[in-house]
């Protein structure tokens, strides 16, 4: 039995790394436990072998291009059996199956897929739901954002940000690491202090006021808008605020809208 | 004057709000400042962003506002016709360009949707709606999404000129016939708006096909192409005659997207308007006919048979049920279109299909591990294993058990 401890999140090069090493030890995924950071440190007498640079003759595996994509999305999920998994397939493409991952219905490749497709909505969600909130830096405007992905989204959603908002100042905190682009350099800080996020936004009230009036009263759809925007994320984003009393106040302003209609 | 701006916001976000589309993709891949320090914005080549939803189930993906709800034309259907009594306001063009400026830095919105009432005259009005456009993209360096929604009777010189800034432009048919047009829209009319689309047409492929002869490709035009509306259920235009109009729009005009809108009621209505808001449920069934129409393979005569489409089943399925002789359909042998007809099966579900049948043979338990909607397929289709028993499809009340209970209301609230 091996034991892997990945000491970072979300660990995509320390699982190469040592998916890499495994393989060049010709050592199957049943023979490897896979810990995070928190289980390592339950297990502190556990027996970590020291297998590291003993076998000089390593062959070179080669996988698709578009595997290691799937990877990249699947070990950025918060759930530790992302390593063994991924670590399985990988064995199973070189031994088994070079295009195992086509295989839609295989039982490793469904959980892959579901890993990979919980990522993307995820980081999806964030691109989409996180707000900046505008601050000004010795005399500069800077904007900073709090938000809390449910995946390790925030690798995932770098480039975006990073691209689209290149000439601009800001910083993205999450609960466990925090970007900060001078419009330059990135610089990263984990476990970044959240208070550092104002509360109030100058332009915040003009949004407010724009997402209560481009709302049609007379078409009601609550569960539409929660399958798009579950509850999970209204903390953090400030029109949601409003739903409840758009919701209330909708069925008399519509009633209104059909009343003052046939007034005449 | 802060205070003046809510209030203009307020007015001109809820005259903008009856128009259906939201879109914000589909123009391509961009970035500001790739190679400077100027700029703001990009496209990512996907669909654009849903930053919000609003509790009526739409996607707030662009600052949809108008320009001014000042108008000049007496439109039945619109709340801003000149004969209504709305509060009317109007936003300068730096107040739009900020406005926009600062929802895009906060991560609010994709870009800008702006429409206008016409004040003044066609002309006028599109020239301010151009220079708004053409500031944010030339003073600001907004490489964001811009949709404008064109002025039928401006001019062609300034039509072309917003193609150049905007990423989409839409002039909207509002009603499928002229007729209708006539009664609820008297200014308007369908061969000028066919015009004006057609001269939009032929700037945008212009600059896909054709490179000049010195080589260079023509400017960058409208790459988001084309899109228009149409009010639901305000004229009597049956669904046939609706998207026998949609048709006709996707191939002689080549529309990126037509836009349904069933009518809903709007204070200070006109007499001619029907008292009840169209049924949302209407609405729903013309997108899905839409799109089996246009990426499916389907055909006008074969998604409407009557003159209405069937409210109580998707239009896929209606048809399947009046088609019954050509199921049940074998997954490891039917090509691809036939694929696309089965009720349950979408296309990326059919793509799915295609990329398994190369390595391996489908079996009933293979179709569990995708979660396909296995309820409403089982008639429909055999696999290895598992063929359906003949006489459930040639049972009488074998629709029945389709039947949803009602899931739209007629009014809100």
């Amino acid at each position: 039995m091996k034991t892997v401890a990945i000491t970072s999140v979300p660990g995509f090069d320390e699982w190469r790394e040592a998916s890499r090493e495994c393989l060049a030890h010709g050592i199957p995924p049943e023979d490897i436990i896979w810990q995070n950071v928190q289980s390592v440190q339950d297990d502190l007498f556990g027996h970590q072998e020291q297998t590291r640079a003993t076998n000089k003759h390593q062959i070179k595996h080669t996988i698709p291009k578009s595997a290691l994509v799937l990877f990249k999305y699947a070990l950025c999920h918060s759930d530790t059996k992302r390593f063994a998994l991924c670590y399985r397939v990988l064995w199973r493409m070189i031994y088994e199956n070079r295009n195992l991952i086509q295989l839609k219905t295989d039982e490793d490749i469904i959980q892959l897929y579901m890993l990979v497709k919980a990522v993307k909505r995820d980081a999806y969600k964030m691109s989409a739901f996180l707000r900046f909130k505008e601050l000004e830096i010795e005399g500069k405007e800077h904007f900073v954002a709090w938000y809390e992905p449910e995946h390790y989204s925030l690798e995932i959603k770098l480039d975006f940000f990073r691209t689209r908002f290149k000439n601009m100042r800001w910083s993205i905190l999450t609960p466990y690491r925090g970007a900060h682009w001078d419009t330059e350099t990135l610089l990263l800080e984990d476990n970044p202090d959240p208070s550092a996020v104002p509360d109030d936004d100058r332009i915040e009230k003009y949004w407010l006021t724009y997402y209560a009036n481009i709302f049609n009263p007379a078409r009601i759809k609550t569960n539409a808008m929660l399958n798009q925007m579950p509850k999970k994320y209204w903390k953090n984003m400030p029109e949601t605020s409003l739903i409840d009393d758009m919701i209330k106040q909708s069925g008399a302003r519509a009633y209104k809208m059909i009343i003052d209609g046939n007034k005449h | 004057m802060h205070d003046k701006l809510i209030q203009k916001l307020e007015i001109l976000s809820d005259a903008a709000k009856y128009d259906a589309s939201c879109a914000s993709g589909s123009a391509g891949k961009r970035q500001a400042g790739k190679t400077d320090k100027t700029g703001i914005g990009s496209l990512t080549g996907g669909s654009g962003i849903c930053h919000s939803f609003t509790p009526d189930g739409r996607c707030v993906s662009l600052l949809k506002i108008l320009m001014t709800n000042y108008c000049i034309y007496d439109c039945h259907y619109c709340i801003n016709r000149v004969s209504s009594n709305v509060r009317r306001a109007r936003f300068s063009v730096k107040e739009t360009v900020d406005l926009t400026l600062n929802f895009y830095k906060r991560n609010y919105i994709e870009g800008l949707f702006l429409s206008s009432g016409i004040v003044g005259s066609p002309d006028l009005t599109m020239e301010s709606m151009v220079r708004i456009a053409k500031s944010l993209r030339l003073d600001h360096g907004f490489k964001g999404y811009i949709h404008l929604k064109t002025i039928p009777n401006a001019s062609p010189e300034l039509q072309a000129e917003a193609g150049l800034y905007a990423d989409r432009l839409s002039i909207n048919v509002e009603m499928p016939t002229q007729p209708s047009l006539n009664k609820y829209a008297p200014e308007k009319d369908l061969g000028a708006i066919h015009g004006a689309m057609n001269t939009l047409k032929d700037k945008i492929t212009e600059h896909k096909v054709d490179k000049t002869h010195s080589g260079k490709r023509p400017p960058r035009f409208a790459p988001g192409g084309q899109s228009t509306q149409m009010i639901i259920g305000a004229d009597d235009s049956n669904d046939k005659i609706i998207l026998g109009t949609s048709v006709k729009l996707y191939s002689e005009q080549k529309l990126r997207r037509v836009y349904y809108s069933a009518f809903s009621p709007i204070p200070d209505a006109s007499q001619v308007l029907p008292l009840k808001p169209a049924p949302l449920i209407r609405e729903h069934r013309l997108y899905q006919a839409d799109w089996l129409l246009r990426f499916y393979g389907f055909t006008l005569d074969e998604i409407v048979h009557d003159e209405m489409l069937d409210m109580d089943h998707d239009p896929k399925l209606a048809w399947a049920l009046r088609n019954r002789h050509i199921f049940p359909i074998d997954l490891n042998k039917a090509d691809k279109m036939l694929l696309l007809r089965v009720p349950g099966l979408g296309a990326r579900t059919v793509q799915k299909i295609l990329s398994i049948r190369r390595h391996t043979k489908l079996n009933w338990i293979d179709l569990t591990k995708m979660r396909l909607p296995l309820k409403k397929l089982k008639p429909f289709i055999s696999v290895g294993d598992y063929s359906p028993n003949i006489h459930l499809l040639d049972s009488n009340n074998f629709e029945l058990q389709f039947k949803q209970p009602k899931q739209f209301e007629l009014f809100g609230g």
